[in-house]
């Protein structure tokens, strides 16, 4: 579904942040980036968003090299990707309702579809009660929860998570993980960029650590930290 | 769209008008240079017009000046090139004018106590006014028939060269003003796009067009250019009609602007206003969206990585 070939990024100033990262990510994957601050963790969600260009490198998303992508059609690219970030990105002079129904709306789907399908993933969240409050309203274990919705709400193959339970306390960010989990199960690819070791540790998934930039453990079912390190 | 576009500057409205005043004030006073101008340019060739030579004539049939003197002379006139047109004014119709001139003044009209004694004259209008030096050479040919040549011509020939002056002035003021609404709407839009940053990053994180992020944007650059240049055009006309209203009366300035130069520009500002608005919101917005499509890999970036 992802496949990363000798992913440089070196940033204006020649901060290297990404080098030679070689990935691939098969679809219904469910990926965890580590790695502490400043490790190239965001950066590779960012490339892989196209929100920033690769210095050098081939990234392939669903097939298609989206390094050589236009940038008209970089819009294309990410209807296909959820994005869930730390920091919820919801509006706030929107509600609930509305800031999920924002991602159908730029995609110019009809009304009457749009309020359906808002609903069902509303339900899926657990926030179909809450339709009409507005963010501030909201708990952050809730806002994320909106958040998720919106972006899962087009039903697209990836999802990219940049640190989701940054912001949330343990309970809460259990919760988080139950449901992005139950998205997975759908068959949806997720890669997800983590601090939090508990949840590593507790969900048993791929585990990619990166340090300095660079891939220096990939390891199916791992933990946050490897076996005696420390 | 528009739905969204009118929501947005309800919701923005500090820096809506902001913008909106913007274009009024300087297309307001872009219009007002430009409607001076015209006042100018109306007035210099009202002045331009009417008589510009009146040669005042010795008594016909007294100190050898011949009976059919003035006849002979405004005939001749007539018939040379540089002349317009020319006509004689008796003695009858000399005091009319002085009555017309001095009849509110009880002692000037005393003072001048033989009617008779008011000289007969031709009035010329010139062809060109630029001719006068030659017409009075060529009725210096007349010395005893002629007692004194008076002429506004050179008067008039300076105000139309301050006028030609005043012109210019007035356009490249315009223009300069005109330019400097253009720039101040490119940068309220970018304000604007700068106020909801977050709302444009996340239409573009969820995949929403260029286009689509751009339209609401160019509407709302398109609707405040329009209304501040409305503004502007209503607010002059009404200065002006002012102006022409408590300017009546006064004859020696025209301070009417005709209907028909508010109609002709007044379209033309609107529709300048609107231009200078999508364009604005163009130029505002262009960077905004190259820089989140991560396009482009700086040649400096690729230098630095060579040692790698």
């Amino acid at each position: 579904m992802i496949r990363l070939e000798d992913v440089t990024k070196v940033y204006e100033g020649g901060t290297v942040a990404v080098r030679d990262v070689s990935l691939d990510i098969p679809k219904g994957e469910f990926v965890f980036l580590v790695g502490p601050s400043g490790s190239g963790k965001s950066t590779l969600i960012r490339l892989m968003l196209r929100e920033e260009a690769v210095t050098r490198g081939t990234i392939y998303v669903a097939g298609k090299d989206i390094t050589a992508l236009p940038a008209w059609k970089v819009p294309y690219l990410r209807r296909s990707i959820g994005t869930v970030f730390q920091d919820f990105k919801l509006l706030p002079n929107k509600t609930v309702f509305e800031n999920v129904a924002f991602a159908l709306e730029v995609l110019g789907r009809p009304r009457s579809v749009i309020g359906p399908q808002v609903e069902q993933v509303l339900e899926l969240v657990g926030l179909a009660d809450k339709a009409e409050r507005y963010p501030r309203q909201l708990s952050g274990g809730e806002q994320q929860r909106v958040s998720i919705a919106r972006a899962f709400v087009n039903r697209p193959p990836i999802m990219l998570c940049d640190e989701p339970t940054g912001n949330l306390d343990p309970a809460t960010s259990v919760g988080i993980m139950k449901l992005l989990d139950r998205i997975n199960r759908t068959g949806t690819t997720i890669v997800m960029a983590t601090h939090d070791h508990a949840i590593v540790d507790a969900m048993q998934r791929r585990v990619v650590q990166l340090s300095n930039g660079v891939v220096i453990r990939d390891e199916v079912a791992g933990r946050y930290e490897t076996v005696g390190e420390q | 769209m528009l739905r969204e576009a009118l929501v947005n500057l309800r919701r923005n409205i500090l820096v809506v008008t902001g913008a909106v005043l913007a274009v009024f004030i300087s297309l307001g006073l872009a219009f007002s240079a430009l409607a001076v101008n015209e006042l100018v340019r109306i007035n210099t060739i009202a002045w331009q017009q009417g008589v510009h030579l009146i040669v005042w004539l010795n008594d016909a049939g007294r100190d050898g000046v011949p009976a059919d003197a003035h006849e002979n002379l405004l005939n001749e006139v007539l018939t040379w090139e540089e002349v317009a047109n020319a006509y004689y004014v008796d003695k009858t119709a000399a005091y009319e004018e002085f009555l017309d001139l001095f009849g509110d003044n009880p002692e000037m009209v005393e003072a001048l106590q033989n009617p008779s004694a008011l000289p007969t004259s031709i009035r010329i209008e010139l062809a060109d006014i630029e001719l006068y030096q030659q017409v009075e050479f060529r009725l210096q040919q007349y010395p005893q028939l002629i007692q004194r040549i008076s002429s506004a011509a050179q008067e008039i020939e300076q105000i139309s060269a301050v006028s030609r002056v005043l012109n210019l002035l007035g356009i490249g003021l315009s223009i300069v003003l005109g330019v400097s609404a253009m720039i101040l709407i490119a940068n309220t839009i970018r304000l604007a796009i700068y106020a909801r940053r977050d709302e444009v990053s996340i239409m573009k994180l969820v995949g929403a067009s260029n286009w689509f992020i751009r339209v609401p944007f160019l509407l709302e650059g398109l609707i405040e250019g329009l209304v501040g240049a409305a503004l502007a055009v209503f607010a002059v006309w009404v200065a002006g009609r002012n102006l022409a209203g408590a300017a009546e009366g006064i004859q020696l300035v025209n301070l009417q602007v005709p209907n028909a130069f508010f109609l002709r520009w007044g379209v033309v500002f609107l529709l300048f206003g609107a231009a200078a608005g999508v364009l604005g919101s163009l130029l505002g917005l262009s960077r905004y969206l190259r820089e989140a499509d991560g396009g482009g890999r700086p040649a400096g970036v690729r230098r630095a990585l060579e040692p790698v």
